[in-house]
């Protein structure tokens, strides 16, 4: 899913060319994205355009011949004429008289060719690994391909695949070749994925009439050199220094001869917007805002000394276990630091949790992307590829790390507490002079798993993924004050992080603390559970079997599974009484409906039913089965489909405590789920027992930081 | 020694009195920090001098009756109009048209007055715990104007030794009753010894001249109405010499941007040098953005 999505859209029709744009924001000035087409389109930018836009007003384009504009494939309709055309229709649409420029590659030169020639348009210019040609020096393949551009060239090669015939027929090549060049950093396997897949939702012929088009009406040497040298706006130039398309020596020469501010990224290659969106959002802001003369906002600064303890706590609203114990902690916290604030960055449904129990919810939280309608969109029957899914999330991580980076800039916190927080992880890692404060990261698993289904490729990712990490607490260890591990050394996934990578366990235990489970909750006596059943209305002598999938949308198919061995259950145990618990995503009314089964949404204090049935069938999160495992209840899990976590790493866990039953959601029929419930339902459970201290040891290791 | 020692050391003559002044660093723009009460003198810009002079250049002097000034005893030169003439004066001996202003406690309303008086040669105002007659004082300095030159009780106590007769009997110990109140933070034995010791290179008589010096006309609307430049205001919350509401009133009535320091008293640029240095730069940087 999408971070931000426009407030407005649209297509410029030009010459029976469709030019879509897009437009985010209401903020000034305004910002025009221009891609380099057609070799990709404006989801280069999605990065940027989320914190961007909270600041500015930004238009995007698809800039002819891909994304979703037409794909004219005649050269002469891809002159640099014509795309100023193109951006000249698409500001009047959007209604900008002027804008700020920010351009990719070639079409910097665009760029300075509109500020050439419609000087009252253009404010400023960013220009990010900029194809400005005839400055700095090119790079030697362009130089030695150029000249066989029309031959035929048998089963070429490398480089010599930039050429007409080659590109026309081997477009896949081509591209593949061209962004695995280009993608000099390590652990590029998204960016990489990406950049293929927007290039290939064009076509062979269209990249070819781009390339061409665009030598069509390209200034001379003089010309450009001269409309370089007269360009009267401010530019920002930021360049890669291991660019291999457009040599950095082409971004300083650029920055030197419109006397703008130069911004360069060691180590970065040629899509800096992709791979270093941090840096590249703060650079444009800076340059905007001293463009602008940002207005000086009054402010409050307290002397060291004078400041309250403040911490500010992350918690992931990817289910809803993690606020459940989150407030936990935050209880024993204040217990051993009665003085500490705490503030709360979150988004639903944390907040509503959080809000419920008095908690101060940071208003910044408003501006946080959805992770989990992004995870609701990933789901699909009983099915969640969460790897993948995390994956995807890229943008979203960018966009809320933006928003994190803001609060703690302005926030002076001491603490920052971060449950399963991972782009705050992630993106201090990546960019370590931002970090501010002390930083406890927690989780309660380590090493992305791959899937059998997965292949070879995903043990690939997620072997990358997993190096990337231990690469980055190897070479930063500042970032994480401290890690937690919310379970016990037994409970790590018995596996490696990769091929040459070490084993999870030794890893884990040698980079975290532990703090044995944190349930949130004191499970009931026996005495408590009969209480409890007794106010439900459930008689002693019913057998009351629980059905829940959790809050998201993913469990209709579960319960619908469930609810159709309800009959073949019924006459094996006729004092049976179903619960089923839709949650709030799914219309109770749209299920089934049996005689003495109850259907229901949204249930306050689940944990009351789950610790008082006589058995539960549930999805394989943790949350829920470690609460029926602290409650000694029979139960059945039935992981998501393709959901490595919950079979692998709750699967392990919960085999630890000797706990529940696992189920195989495809292999499992009616018969089969009706036979594994009567047979648990007789099964007397002694689980090893739940640790209840969790919190508070928890909230010990944070507190020695503050 | 000193962090940075100025690269040109002068002297102006404007009407009689003889003024130094130092120039540190060549940057651009040229900021210009100006005396306050005579009580110190431009040593009290020591946290700043050398942060600022490698950036911009930075002018300071001394007014009249301290540090390498001319103790003078004429009342007519400590207005705050005559010190804004006597800072024009530096500015035009060291050859610069157009400064940021800077000024502490009283240097306030000297700035002010410049910015007023020669609108075009000012770029930009930092007021930092500006002593401005915005508000009426506050309630434990109420008495000082009435009893000023009366003799002073027996005991005296507090604001009592704000007396013009105690300064001339017991300086010394005024002036560390004064920086006391001045440095309302924990820990400020050192800042304290330093302005005792700046207070000390003056004597009761020139602050006396300069207590009998007429006061500052205008107040309110009118003191900034000929204000056209940015300003920018930074204000102790804990400032028991000019009250954090002064600060705030002169960045409403200036239209300016107020920096609250939470727990600073009456000279955080001593006491709080970073942030105080961060945020005039950061002024700066944007004037000239």
């Amino acid at each position: 899913m999408r971070a931000v999505f426009p407030d407005q859209e649209g297509m410029v029709d030009r010459d029976g060319v469709d030019i879509h744009y897009e437009v985010y924001g209401t903020g000034e000035p305004t910002l025009l994205l221009i891609p380099p087409s057609p070799i990709t389109h404006s989801r280069i930018w999605k990065g940027l355009i989320p914190f961007l836009s909270r600041h500015y007003r930004v238009v995007t384009l698809d800039g002819r011949g891909n994304g979703k504009s037409g794909r004219p494939a005649d050269p002469g309709t891809h002159t640099q004429d014509v795309v100023l055309g193109d951006l000249l229709a698409v500001l009047d649409a959007a209604r900008a008289s002027q804008a700020i420029l920010v351009a990719h590659c070639h079409a910097s030169m665009w760029a300075v060719a509109l500020a050439t020639s419609h000087r009252d348009r253009v404010e400023a210019i960013v220009a990010i690994e900029p194809g400005v040609p005839y400055l700095g020096t090119p790079q030697p393949h362009w130089v030695e391909t150029a000249p066989h551009w029309d031959e035929i060239i048998e089963d070429p090669r490398g480089w010599q695949l930039n050429n007409r015939q080659a590109i026309t027929t081997r477009h896949r090549d081509w591209v593949e070749f061209f962004f695995e060049q280009q993608l000099v950093e390590p652990h590029s396997t998204r960016q990489f994925e990406d950049a293929v897949d927007w290039a290939l939702e064009s076509t062979g012929d269209v990249l070819v009439a781009g390339e061409e088009g665009f030598d069509i009406d390209l200034p001379d040497r003089e010309t450009a050199e001269e409309m370089y040298r007269s360009l009267h706006v401010p530019t920002l130039t930021i360049h890669g220094d291991r660019d291999i398309c457009q040599h950095v020596d082409r971004g300083r020469a650029f920055a030197e001869v419109t006397q703008g501010n130069l911004v360069i990224i060691e180590g970065a290659g040629h899509l800096t917007p992709a791979r270093e969106p941090v840096q590249v959002n703060r650079a444009i802001r800076g340059f905007v805002d001293r463009v602008r003369g940002a207005p000086m906002h009054s402010q409050v600064w307290a002397r060291g000394m004078n400041r309250r303890k403040k911490a500010l706590y992350l918690s992931s609203p990817i289910g809803l276990g993690h606020a459940r114990r989150d407030l936990a902690i935050a209880r024993e916290l204040r217990k051993l630091e009665p003085d500490l604030e705490i503030d709360w960055l979150a988004q639903e449904p944390v907040t509503t949790v959080l809000e419920h129990s008095g908690e101060r919810v940071h208003p910044a939280g408003e501006w946080l992307a959805s992770e989990s309608s992004h995870i609701a969109s990933e789901s699909s029957g009983h099915e969640l590829h969460c790897f993948q899914a995390l994956r995807r999330m890229d943008e979203i991580l960018v966009a809320n790390f933006m928003v994190f980076q803001e609060v703690v800039e302005e926030g002076q916190y001491d603490l920052i507490i971060g449950d399963e927080a991972w782009e705050v992880d992630y993106y201090w890692h990546e960019n370590p002079e931002l970090k501010r404060g002390s930083h406890v990261w927690l989780t309660d698993f380590v090493g992305y798993l791959p899937m059998p289904e997965g292949g070879e490729y995903e043990a690939y990712l997620t072997a990358d993924y997993n190096a990337e990490m231990i690469e980055h607490i190897a070479r930063f260890p500042r970032i994480r004050d401290r890690a937690i591990y919310v379970g016990n050394r037994d409970d790590i996934y018995p596996e490696v992080f990769g091929p040459d990578l070490p084993k999870i366990r030794d890893w884990t235990e040698e980079h975290f603390d532990f703090s044995g489970y944190i349930t949130g909750f004191t499970p009931p006596t026996a005495g408590q559970a009969e209480e409890w059943r007794a106010a439900l209305g459930w008689d002693s002598d019913e057998k009351v079997c629980v059905v829940t999938v959790g809050g998201s949308g993913v469990g209709r198919d579960l319960l619908e599974k469930v609810i159709a061995a309800y009959p073949l259950v019924k006459k094996r145990v006729p004092e049976l009484r179903m619960v089923a618990v839709a949650g709030p995503r799914i219309e109770p009314e749209s299920l089934p409906h049996h005689p003495g089964l109850e259907v229901h949404g949204y249930l306050d204090r689940l944990y009351r039913q789950l610790s008082a049935c006589d058995i539960a069938v549930v999805q394989g999160g943790l949350t829920t089965t470690m609460e029926l495992t602290a409650a000694q209840r029979p139960f059945l899990y039935f992981p998501l489909v393709n959901h490595f976590e919950q079979n692998f790493h709750v699967r392990h866990r919960l085999e630890q405590y000797g706990a529940g039953r696992h189920m195989d959601y495809r292999e499992t029929d009616p018969d089969q789920l009706t036979e594994a419930i009567v047979a648990e339902l007789s099964h007397e459970v002694s689980y090893r027992p739940v640790e209840n201290d969790g919190a508070h040891r928890a909230a010990r290791m944070i507190s020695e930081l503050i | 020694m000193q962090a940075a020692y100025p690269d040109i050391e002068g002297h102006v003559q404007r009407d009689g009195v003889c003024l130094g002044y130092e120039v540190f660093g060549q940057g651009d723009p040229t900021i210009l920090l100006l005396p306050t009460w005579t009580i110190i003198h431009s040593r009290f810009w020591k946290m700043q001098v050398p942060y600022l002079s490698r950036r911009y250049r930075v002018i300071t002097y001394d007014g009249p009756g301290n540090g390498r000034s001319d103790r003078v005893l004429d009342p007519a030169r400590y207005t705050a109009d005559s010190h804004a003439v006597d800072a024009a004066a530096v500015l035009d001996a060291c050859g610069v048209e157009r400064a940021v202003v800077v000024g502490l406690s009283l240097g306030a309303q000297y700035g002010v007055r410049l910015a007023a008086i020669e609108p075009e040669r000012v770029i930009g105002l930092v007021l930092i715990g500006p002593a401005l007659p915005l508000l009426p004082p506050a309630p434990e300095r109420a008495g000082i104007g009435e009893s000023f030159f009366e003799p002073y009780p027996e005991n005296p106590r507090g604001w009592d030794k704000y007396n013009l007769a105690y300064w001339h009997d017991e300086y010394l110990d005024f002036v560390e009753f004064f920086f006391d109140r001045v440095f309302a933070e924990p820990h400020s034995t050192k800042p304290r010894e330093d302005a005792v010791g700046w207070a000390l290179e003056t004597e009761p008589r020139i602050l006396e001249a300069e207590a009998r010096s007429p006061e500052l006309g205008l107040t309110g609307q009118d003191l900034f109405a000929a204000v056209k430049c940015p300003t920018l205001v930074i204000h102790g919350t804990d400032d028991r010499i000019q009250q954090h509401e002064i600060g705030v009133e002169a960045a409403r009535l200036s239209d300016g941007t107020m920096v609250s320091m939470e727990g600073s008293g009456h000279m955080p640029n001593v006491r709080d040098p970073v942030r105080v240095n961060l945020e005039v730069r950061d002024f700066i940087e944007r004037l000239i953005a």
